[in-house]
């Protein structure tokens, strides 16, 4: 049973797994790696050139047969002190030997004899593999100054586009292996570049041969071209070296220019060359007139007007903004950054990208988001405005349901299945939407009934005073009627009526001494006037003038009219009259 | 000219007024008259852009109008082109408005039932005099508390003042009066504490913990959620809706009274 049951139970052995292209690899014939015996590690040393002239240059270069990890290189080597040794160089390359891969460590050093004479650098050991190994000794022959070299140093050229730059200012750097005798071309293998404070790219490379000057006349060259940023402000010291390789090309080549150029056949003898260190002026970035958008653009490019994928777009759909900055020399371009915005979402390309992914956030919009960009200009030392600006676009909201379904009506306590139509009329309206009660108009507007009482009291309250005072209501009368009268008796004047002056001036003063009878103005006679007047009064001038104007008012009633005095010549004696009954009011 | 001038006068006389005046009142009305006229083609003009289906257009008209003069016609045509642009929370915002000018106003009374129905958010929690307060425009609760209260006081004193008799209507009026006035300061009342409320504006609002922006979000509302603010402090409200309590900016929420 339990034999039955063990496939079941069983569980399958999981598939190997192998890296992408991992089955391709092994499918390919690959070389052996050398496992020969590592006691069998083996040195070479050599002046190349062996002969120089004193004050010349040469190069103490040590080649070892194992990886320049293994080997334990000491940090100062024994030479005599007529020969000034530079700082050592080193390197690694891979040489296949049959179907083999060998390593190669070579350590460069420049030398500078000061002295004519036979010098050697003699014979030491070194650690490699944790074995020792003899490295043998080398001689040169110095010559004296003033006589020729057999052979010059050989070695690589360095050539800058610039030596003065900026910080992150691209420049070319190539480095060049001119043809040797018989125009014969060696390529470089394993090129680097030594020193620190600067970047090189490693992916834009490119090769090829092409004639330069050289020593004073034209000679084809070996030509490896890359370019290089600085990254630091300074003086930047920086130098090449790379392994000449015979015709051990490693990629594609270009070969252009004129003469005839001779490629060696056979296996390549790897040899470690370096260049002269070139120096190179490194400023900073001037930090005034700094634009905004700088994001580290060197260089000189040209707007060309960005690209909208479409002008019409919801909300909530990306749009693609594809903007191109063109430039015509070498120059660094540092993608703008996202600018930060309410109304619209920015997502950058990924570098190296050339576009902005945008997402309205709102239909208010009506023109996509200016997107600050600047850039510096190494020529002139200033930067320079590059902003994308505002494209126009409509966006349109999201529609939201104009109808409910059916079925929603009867769970929503019968909500109305449609939006309602447009108004048509606009309405009750208001001046504000801020409430009467928190404005203080209205408060203020309050205070007219307040007033309005307030009046209607006092009103009532005088109108109770004169009530228990009707003498004064009288007196108050009469001195309007008297104003009244007095007024009649100069327009009696002035129309020289004698009869209307008389009627009016009795009347005048039946008005001034009523309130002192009690009694209607009307009803009274000139004997009622005479005795409100005092004694002197009364037998004076003042009782004359009164017995005067009632004979004249009395006239009326007469049957035949007597001849009476002027009686507008009264006039100044009845203001004397009147004055003093009114004052007695 | 003098002829007319004259008969103008003449009118005037007529009518017991001054010349001049009846110039200052003529000059006033066709004032009034004029500005009316410009607030009715302005509404004319947003709703043909309307039905044109130019809604951004149309908004923008009827958004100008309601701030020139508010007026419950140009908050419900507002509200239907926010609606089909997609603002549920402004058009919520437009018709609450509509509905304070006019409560009886049947499209936005619709509209405002439609709406809390397609984007389920409830209405505004009233207290019973805020509740009392929605049956008349804001307004006109003042104007009967005024009105009320100097009838009241009236009826009771001008008879004593004028040595009239006390009638029974006359103290019938007055207890009316009175109670007209109680009522309405409730509800006056109401009116101002209605002025607190707001809606969400915008989807997916942060309601924060503190008011600051890198504050902890407690909770998000929705477009159109009702909002009672409690206190402000500087560009934040306190506010607390029917589940949760916490600060918002200012600008995420539209106060029925501004």
């Amino acid at each position: 049973m339990l034999a039955l049951l063990t496939p079941l139970l069983a569980t399958g052995q999981p598939a190997p797994q192998l890296p992408p292209g991992g089955a391709a690899q092994l499918m390919v014939p690959q070389s052996v790696v050398d496992r020969t015996p590592l006691e069998n590690i083996s040195a070479t040393a050599m002046f190349d050139p062996p002969v120089v002239p004193a004050g010349g240059k040469t190069f103490y270069r040590v080649t070892v047969d194992a990886t320049q990890n293994s080997v334990d290189w000491p940090d100062a080597i024994s030479a005599p002190s007529e020969l000034k040794l530079g700082a050592a160089l080193s390197g690694q390359i891979s040489r296949v030997e049959g179907n083999r891969f060998l390593p190669l460590t070579s350590y460069v050093y420049e030398v500078k004899p000061s002295a004519a004479g036979h010098f050697a650098i003699s014979s030491f050991v070194i650690q490699a593999n944790g074995h020792a190994v003899t490295v043998p000794a080398a001689e040169l022959h110095v010559l004296e100054s003033n006589s020729a070299p057999a052979l010059p140093a050989r070695q690589v050229l360095l050539d800058v586009s610039a030596t003065n730059l900026f910080v992150g200012q691209p420049f070319r750097v190539r480095v060049l292996l001119p043809a040797g005798a018989g125009n014969q071309i060696e390529a470089l293998r394993e090129i680097q570049f030594n020193g620190s404070g600067f970047m090189t790219d490693k992916i834009a490379t490119r090769q090829s041969v092409e004639m330069v000057k050289y020593e004073g006349q034209q000679k084809p060259a070996y030509i490896f071209e890359t370019a290089a940023t600085p990254l630091a402000a300074g003086s930047v010291a920086i130098s090449a070296q790379g392994f000449a390789s015979g015709r051990d090309f490693g990629g594609p080549i270009t070969i252009s220019g004129q003469g005839q150029v001779v490629i060696s056949g056979g296996a390549p003898q790897y040899v470690l060359l370096v260049s002269d260190e070139t120096r190179l002026n490194v400023r900073p970035l001037p930090p005034e007139g700094e634009l905004p958008g700088f994001t580290g653009a060197i260089g000189m490019f040209h707007a060309t007007g960005p690209q909208l994928s479409t002008d019409h777009v919801h909300v909530g759909e990306p749009i693609y903004l594809k903007y191109n900055f063109p430039s015509t020399n070498l120059s660094r371009f540092v993608p703008p950054a996202a600018p930060r915005s309410r109304e619209w979402q920015i997502i950058a390309d990924p570098a190296p990208g050339n576009g902005f992914t945008l997402i309205p956030l709102t239909d208010e919009v009506t023109q996509t988001p200016e997107i600050p960009f600047s850039a510096f200009d190494p020529t002139t030392g200033k930067y320079y405005d590059l902003t994308i600006f505002p494209l126009p676009v409509t966006v349109t909201g999201d529609g939201l349901p104009v109808q409910l379904p059916v079925w929603s009506s009867t769970e929503t306590n019968a909500a109305p299945l449609k939006l309602s139509g447009f108004a048509t009329v606009p309405g009750k309206a208001v001046a504000s939407l801020k409430p009467l009660q928190l404005q203080g108009g209205f408060v203020c507007l309050q205070i007219l009934p307040v007033l309005a009482f307030i009046a209607l009291w006092r009103w009532d309250e005088r109108r109770r005073f004169l009530e228990a005072h009707p003498d004064l209501v009288r007196r108050r009368k009469a001195k309007r009627d008297l104003r009244r009268e007095k007024i009649k008796m100069q327009r009696a004047i002035v129309a020289v009526d004698e009869d209307a002056f008389a009627k009016h001036a009795a009347m005048a003063l039946r008005i001034a001494v009523a309130p002192h009878l009690q009694a209607e103005a009307q009803a009274l006679v000139g004997a009622d006037v005479l005795a409100q007047l005092d004694d002197a009064g009364r037998s004076g001038p003042a009782g004359e003038t009164v017995r005067k104007i009632f004979a004249a008012a009395d006239v009326q009633f007469a049957a035949i009219k007597p001849s009476r005095e002027n009686l507008l010549e009264l006039q100044n004696n009845l203001d004397v009259v009147l004055n003093g009954l009114e004052e007695k009011l | 000219m003098n002829h007319i001038f004259s008969q103008f006068q003449q009118a005037a006389r007529l009518l017991g007024v001054r010349w001049w005046t009846a110039v200052l009142v003529l000059a006033l009305a066709c004032l009034l008259v004029k500005a009316r006229a410009a607030d009715d083609a302005s509404f004319t003009r947003g709703v043909e852009s309307a039905r044109a289906g130019q809604l951004s257009e149309a908004g923008h008209v009827f958004e100008k109008s309601v701030q020139a003069r508010p007026s419950a016609g140009g908050f419900v045509n507002l509200g239907i082109t926010e609606w089909q642009r997609g603002h549920a929370g402004a058009a919520i915002l437009a018709w609450e408005r509509a509905t304070w000018l006019d409560p009886h106003d049947a499209r936005a009374v619709q509209n405002l039932k439609f709406a809390r129905a397609a984007v389920q958010v409830d209405e505004p929690e009233l207290r019973w005099f805020e509740t009392a307060s929605t049956w008349l425009p804001a307004n006109l609760w003042l104007w009967l508390a005024g009105m009320s209260l100097w009838l009241a006081l009236g009826a009771l004193v001008l008879p004593s003042v004028f040595r009239r008799r006390k009638s029974g209507w006359q103290q019938s009026l007055a207890a009316l009066g009175l109670c007209a006035f109680i009522f309405s300061v409730t509800a006056n009342v109401g009116v101002v504490s209605r002025t607190d409320i707001g809606f969400v504006l915008k989807k997916n609002v942060p309601l924060r913990l503190t008011p600051t922006s890198g504050s902890e979000v407690t909770s998000i509302l929705s477009a159109g959620e009702p909002v009672r603010r409690l206190k402000t402090r500087g560009n934040y409200f306190f506010i607390r809706t029917s589940v949760a309590a916490g600060w918002i900016e200012q600008g995420q929420i539209g106060l029925i009274n501004e």
